[in-house]
């Protein structure tokens, strides 16, 4: 688990609040720095430095939590970044 | 073997890389080869007639039965990994309704590659449009390679990278046969070091504007 705290607007309005999920990203050794970050930039719409910053996470502490919010939603999360070759995974916040 | 580099005309936009037949026909092929893991049909191969008038819902459904639980084989896992690893229900829920998709997106972008290396003459011409579908296929055909390769942490990948280095001269840097233990592997390495530059280059060129950006 990611110790960075989730700025508000990474959170969703989740239809319960012990239901939260979140979607982690992990590091492998094929994903390139500069695709990984403007996958971040496109798909999540961060900034270029923010998104480098996760990226970095990624890299360096081996995940990172890229969104959270309802399972409906991260699983769109997951798919989006399975697409572009990301190894994501979701899962209950605070397991 | 040049990069990609923004098109000189600029009209419609375009990455241009160059690549000698030979090259060409080399990732044609694994192009085509990881679109055969994916389960589509063989490149070059399909009926042209019946794949127009195909319903989606059937090219979907090819790969249900595929998709209820994960792939036997290590590298088609690796593109399409599981999703929920401490939960089987919400990885198996993930991979029936997810799946499909998937695998029909991927083996699409391999085969808009796989037309573009068939076409005439050195260049490799990927519209502005496609350059991001193009690196996520490279990725996904460098996840393929890495799994064969058993590159699973970035040790592995050092470790190959200095195995690739040993099998050329210092002096030259031409490859020497004699100089690997096993050259089958080090021509797979080569190949998945030439598909990371081409992606490099690639990334270079959709990423020029952001750094522009920055610097306003």
């Amino acid at each position: 688990m990611s110790t960075q705290p989730l700025s508000a607007s990474d959170v969703d309005v989740a239809t319960r609040t012990d239901d939260v999920w979140v979607t982690l990203v992990w590091n492998d050794p094929v994903n390139l720095m500069s695709y990984v970050t403007h996958v971040f930039q496109s798909y999540f719409g961060w900034p270029r430095d923010e998104a480098e910053r996760r990226m970095r996470e990624v890299h360096e502490l081996g995940k990172t939590v890229v969104s959270s919010g309802s399972r409906e939603h991260m699983e769109v999360d997951v798919q989006a970044m399975h697409s572009y070759g990301l190894w994501a995974t979701l899962r209950r916040s605070g397991e | 073997m040049r990069g990609f580099q923004e098109s000189a005309e600029g009209d419609p936009p375009a990455a241009i890389a160059e690549l000698d037949s030979e090259e060409r026909a080399v990732v044609a092929r694994v192009v085509a080869d990881v679109g055969l893991l994916l389960g589509g049909e063989p490149f070059g191969m399909e009926i042209d007639a019946a794949d127009a008038d195909e319903d989606p819902l059937f090219r979907h459904l090819r790969g249900f039965e595929s998709a209820l639980s994960d792939p036997d084989d290590p590298a088609v896992l690796r593109i399409l990994p599981n999703a929920a690893p401490d939960d089987r229900d919400v990885a198996d829920e993930f991979r029936r309704f997810t799946e499909p998709e998937l695998r029909s997106l991927k083996v699409d972008r391999l085969r808009t590659i796989w037309k573009a290396l068939n076409e005439d003459g050195p260049e490799w011409v990927v519209p502005t449009g496609d350059a991001m579908s193009t690196a996520a296929a490279l990725t996904d055909i460098r996840l393929v390679l890495a799994s064969r390769l058993g590159m699973e942490t970035d040790a592995d990948a050092t470790a190959l990278h200095e195995e690739i280095d040993r099998a050329h001269d210092p002096a030259t840097g031409r490859y020497v046969a004699g100089n690997a233990q096993n050259p089958e592997r080090v021509w797979l390495g080569m190949l998945y070091q030439a598909l990371t530059w081409l992606q490099e280059s690639l990334m270079s060129y959709v990423m020029k504007d952001d750094v522009m950006r920055d610097d306003v």
